[in-house]
């Protein structure tokens, strides 16, 4: 008999992931216009201010931006996998219903009203892109339930219908505004990583990981419902009840990375992908291996978002779309679950 | 005596339509019943029903005693399995994966299977012949491989009833008697009560105990095969004419169409 998932293998393998994680942290930390010696870092502050200058950019400026791509990636993808699989779906990722122009209308409606105040370390547009994402993903869940309990569909269509309208808004709202403006908020909806107050952060990366251990909880239960709600309910699952975990969770933890980072496309599509090619498509490791490795990804992506035309820097999403297609194809042409030595 | 399941009054119909219409039946523990019928007589609603999904229009249904709504989700199913018909899954679980899905109802909060759920999973693998392909894709085996696999994951569910939706449909000769014989001995030696959905009259009467035939107008007929099966009776529910034959005492219909080389042999009659 094949072998079937254990708690210590599962713990195994994200232990190896989340050691790569840290490592590729380490080493995009390390990355920049300003070169800076891992040596001099572990020296430490010094007595004054100034005194140790790769201390105060490893520690205060690049450590804080790789921990906001991690949580953000790691959000990312743990949504993608969760939406595939309730929406029993391959090509959901964490914006399909909606959450993206919510978002984006959000963030366009706070640029345009010119206001400053900051929120809990947030700013405006934080605040509300995150309000914008969570009132569309209410309003589609309502329109979806108004066509009947086979969600499935109805849900997808309502997030392409709401989508679709708020998408217009926004292109509106765009043609009417400032081109100052409009820069600020074009750029914000290409993903845009940048140093965050320390307490947003924290808030953030702590929302997104109660979020993913929440989503950890019902991985088994994603399995099955994968076979449709007619199979999972012969099966013993609550379909009704996961759904709605799923998909509560899910929205929230992609409404706040987006009011952290914008709209980062790509990693919650192809990072699950690329994991089920590999690992296979048992959520129960699916989802902590995406988390993993979409953290990973992102934090490569903005570190080369950083670099690539120093002193200026591309939005991350331009670098996750173009990196992520081609390494995603790779992965699809040489492996079709065939890597037996990493199930 | 109490049945394991016993239908009382049932009706039921979509929309204006009426499928089911005061169903009155009792399984007893260990028993092989089969449901025949014409398409669209209602042989998967009444599936549907007997495992809580679709809720009667009038009657009861009692499982194992009590009301089947009285059961939560995860409690119905550790009471009764059921095989669908064919299904292809839209992400690339393997054999092993699938049949481990049965034991979800038995599972704890972190959902991994223990000691006793492999065993149970290990046991249906063989049972079944698909342990062989274990490791495979289950998109990757033939339609009557992924119907063992599905009849594999209902016997891990390890029930005290098993539901199957014409569980032979795809599969060769071999693997139809090999199924049959399967679900006989799980009957014999586990004391399984099994409902099957079929249209393979013969079969039926080789397996099954009692059957149930739904009429397509909303009459039904229920009592042993030998009793309810006759030339008469398929060509009143199915429209078809059958040539009737015996081996030994056992009895079966070879159906008739128009242009079969048969219709000549028996010169249009029965």
């Amino acid at each position: 008999m094949a072998e079937i998932l254990t708690p210590k293998r599962l713990t195994i393998k994200v232990c190896v992931g989340l050691a790569v994680l840290a490592m590729v942290m380490c080493l995009c930390a390390l990355v920049g216009t300003q070169k800076i010696s891992l040596e001099r870092v572990f020296v430490g502050p010094g007595n004054e201010p100034g005194q140790n200058t790769d201390y105060e950019i490893f520690v205060g400026v690049r450590l804080p931006r790789v921990i906001l791509a991690a949580i953000v990636g790691a959000a990312l993808a743990s949504c993608g996998v969760v939406l595939q699989a309730i929406l029993r779906n391959p090509l959901a990722d964490p914006y399909i219903l909606g959450i993206s122009s919510g978002a984006g209308l959000g963030a366009i409606i706070a640029v345009l009203s010119g206001l400053t105040w900051n929120f809990w370390g947030g700013s405006p547009i934080a605040v509300f892109a995150f309000a914008g994402a969570l009132i569309t993903v209410w309003l589609v869940w309502c329109i979806g339930r108004l066509t009947g309990k086979a969600q499935v569909t109805s849900l997808l269509l309502a997030g392409v219908v709401v989508n679709a309208f708020f998408s217009a808004v926004i292109m509106f709202l765009t043609a009417i505004a400032k081109s100052e403006q409009v820069f600020s908020t074009i750029f914000w909806l290409m993903g845009n990583i940048t140093e965050k107050d320390p307490l947003v952060l924290w808030v953030g990366a702590a929302c997104i990981l109660t979020g993913i251990c929440g989503l950890f909880g019902i991985c088994h239960n994603l399995n099955v419902l994968t076979f449709g709600e007619e199979q999972a309910k012969g099966l013993g699952v609550d379909t009704e009840k996961t759904r709605i975990v799923a998909f509560g969770l899910a929205a929230f933890i992609t409404a706040i990375a987006v009011s952290l980072s914008g709209l980062v496309g790509f990693v919650g599509l192809i990072v699950p992908h690329g994991v089920r090619l590999v690992f296979g498509p048992d959520h129960r490791q699916l989802l902590p291996i995406s988390a993993v490795i979409g953290g990973a990804f992102l934090v490569a992506a903005d570190t080369i978002a950083r670099i690539v035309v120093a002193p200026a820097q591309l939005p991350v999403g331009v670098i996750t779309a173009i990196a992520g297609g081609p390494f995603f194809l790779l992965l699809l042409a040489k492996y079709t679950r065939k890597v037996g030595w990493l199930k | 005596m109490r049945g394991i399941i016993e239908v009382e009054n049932l009706s039921f119909g979509y929309y204006d339509k009426t499928i089911l219409k005061n169903l009155n039946f009792k399984v007893m523990q260990g028993t092989f019943l089969a449901v025949a019928g014409p398409n669209g007589a209602g042989k998967t609603t009444l599936l549907n029903l007997l495992c809580g999904l679709l809720k009667p229009k009038n009657g009861s249904i009692d499982i194992d005693g009590a009301n089947v709504e009285s059961y939560s989700v995860r409690e119905l199913a550790q009471k009764v399995a059921i095989v669908r018909q064919e299904f292809v899954p839209v992400f690339d679980f393997t054999v092993t994966e699938v049949v481990s899905m049965a034991r979800t109802p038995y599972l704890g909060i972190l959902g991994f299977e223990g000691p006793a759920d492999k065993k149970h999973i290990s046991e249906a693998l063989e049972m079944t012949d698909t342990a062989q392909f274990a490791s495979r894709p289950l998109a990757n085996l033939s339609a009557g491989e992924r119907q063992r696999v599905f009849i594999a994951r209902a016997l891990a569910q390890d029930t005290a009833i098993l539901l199957l939706d014409e569980p032979t449909t795809f599969l060769d000769l071999k693997h139809q008697v090999g199924i049959y014989d399967l679900l006989k001995r799980m009957q014999r030696e586990y004391s399984r009560t099994i409902v099957a959905v079929t249209h393979d009259i013969n079969l039926t009467i080789q397996y099954c105990d009692e059957t149930l035939l739904l009429g397509g107008d909303s009459s039904y007929r229920y009592g042993s095969a030998t009793d309810i099966f006759s030339s008469q009776q398929i060509e009143k529910t199915f429209g078809v004419r059958t040539f009737e034959g015996t081996v030994g005492k056992q009895r079966f219909f070879l159906p008739i169409g128009k242009f079969a080389k048969a219709n000549q042999i028996t010169n249009g009659k029965s």
